[in-house]
């Protein structure tokens, strides 16, 4: 992940957006947590912008 | 300057120990890679690119990978720059080169060609002639890292746009002996459209690089577009080394982080 992330900061993409937890299937409320923060910070970090050039060209 | 070098593969092969050397030979005009098996044909020896990265370097380490699965009794001698000697130590812990089978015969850089390289260590340990050059400074990654991220993403963007997908990057890499390749599958990179899933394709390469790119630059040479892939996989060597202090090809014996799977 620590390399993932600097090789994708390195190509120009936020690297907050891939992030990878470690949640137990019987830590429902954990997992809830994980997933809602995940979508703030997401939402904060705005449209992927690879994806946006794809809409663009289409 | 390769006097020295003619003398020392004539007495490896006078003595018997090896059975052949693969370097590169001069014919008309043209420089190719050719296997040495008589003393008397050494006239023709050619040493490449010697001033500067240019058209007449070959993936020797991947010649040598297929010499020796056609003979793996027969102990053969290879020429190798510094990037080449690195090349060689990581095929050896992934067992696709034995270490008592190949004999290496080294050359250094001139800082010239060390420059344009960028070279981190322009010269193999197993030096027998030419300079031990001076490491050189990493400015093209710099480079790259002095753009914010949108102005990155636009480069990258326009770089890997032109990819043909002619799989030159990965077809000249010495280290890229898998059968099966990650790019060709159509559930992991999309297939059948050019340019290749866009960055998708060429960073599934650089993350494929981990712990195998040795930094010799011929996938860049190799590149009909002209696309900066030696400052990606060069970035990938730095964030390996800094990030997990392992540096590509430096030591036979230390593996490298991603190096799982254990080979008996």
């Amino acid at each position: 992940m620590t390399f993932l992330k600097k090789l994708l900061e390195f190509s120009g993409i936020h690297p907050e957006r891939v992030r990878t937890r470690w949640v137990s299937s019987a830590e429902a409320v954990e997992f809830v947590h994980e997933v809602s923060e995940f979508v703030e910070d997401i939402k904060k970090i705005g449209p992927n912008p690879l994806r946006m050039k794809a809409k663009e060209a289409a | 300057m390769s006097k020295k070098i003619k003398e020392h593969i004539s007495k490896l092969l006078t003595q018997g120990r090896i059975k052949g050397f693969l370097g590169l030979k001069e014919e008309n005009g043209n420089v190719m890679p050719h296997l040495f098996c008589d003393p008397k044909e050494l006239n023709a020896l050619s040493l490449g690119d010697w001033k500067k990265s240019g058209d007449t370097r070959y993936p020797l380490n991947q010649l040598m990978i297929r010499l020796t699965m056609e003979y793996p009794e027969e102990t053969f001698a290879v020429l190798v720059r510094g990037c080449d000697e690195r090349g060689v130590k990581e095929l050896f812990k992934w067992k696709q080169l034995a270490e008592d089978k190949v004999v290496l015969i080294g050359i250094g850089c001139p800082d010239e060609l060390a420059k344009a390289c960028e070279c981190e260590k322009p010269f193999p340990d197993s030096l027998i002639d030419g300079p031990q050059g001076t490491k050189a400074e990493n400015e093209k990654v710099a480079r790259v890292e002095a753009m914010d991220l949108n102005a990155r993403l636009q480069y990258w963007k326009t770089e890997f746009d032109r990819c043909i997908k002619c799989f030159g990057c990965r077809n000249v890499c010495p280290m890229c002996f898998c059968n099966e390749c990650s790019l060709e599958e159509d559930q992991l990179v999309g297939t059948g459209e050019v340019p290749p899933a866009n960055p998708t394709f060429h960073l599934a390469r650089a993350i494929h690089m981990v712990g195998r790119c040795i930094d010799c630059g011929l996938c860049e040479e190799a590149c009909p577009a002209d696309i900066p892939l030696r400052t990606l996989y060069k970035k990938v060597g730095e964030i390996i080394s800094k990030e997990f202090g392992y540096k590509t090809g430096f030591s036979v014996d230390e593996k490298s982080p991603f190096h799982i799977i254990e080979v008996k």
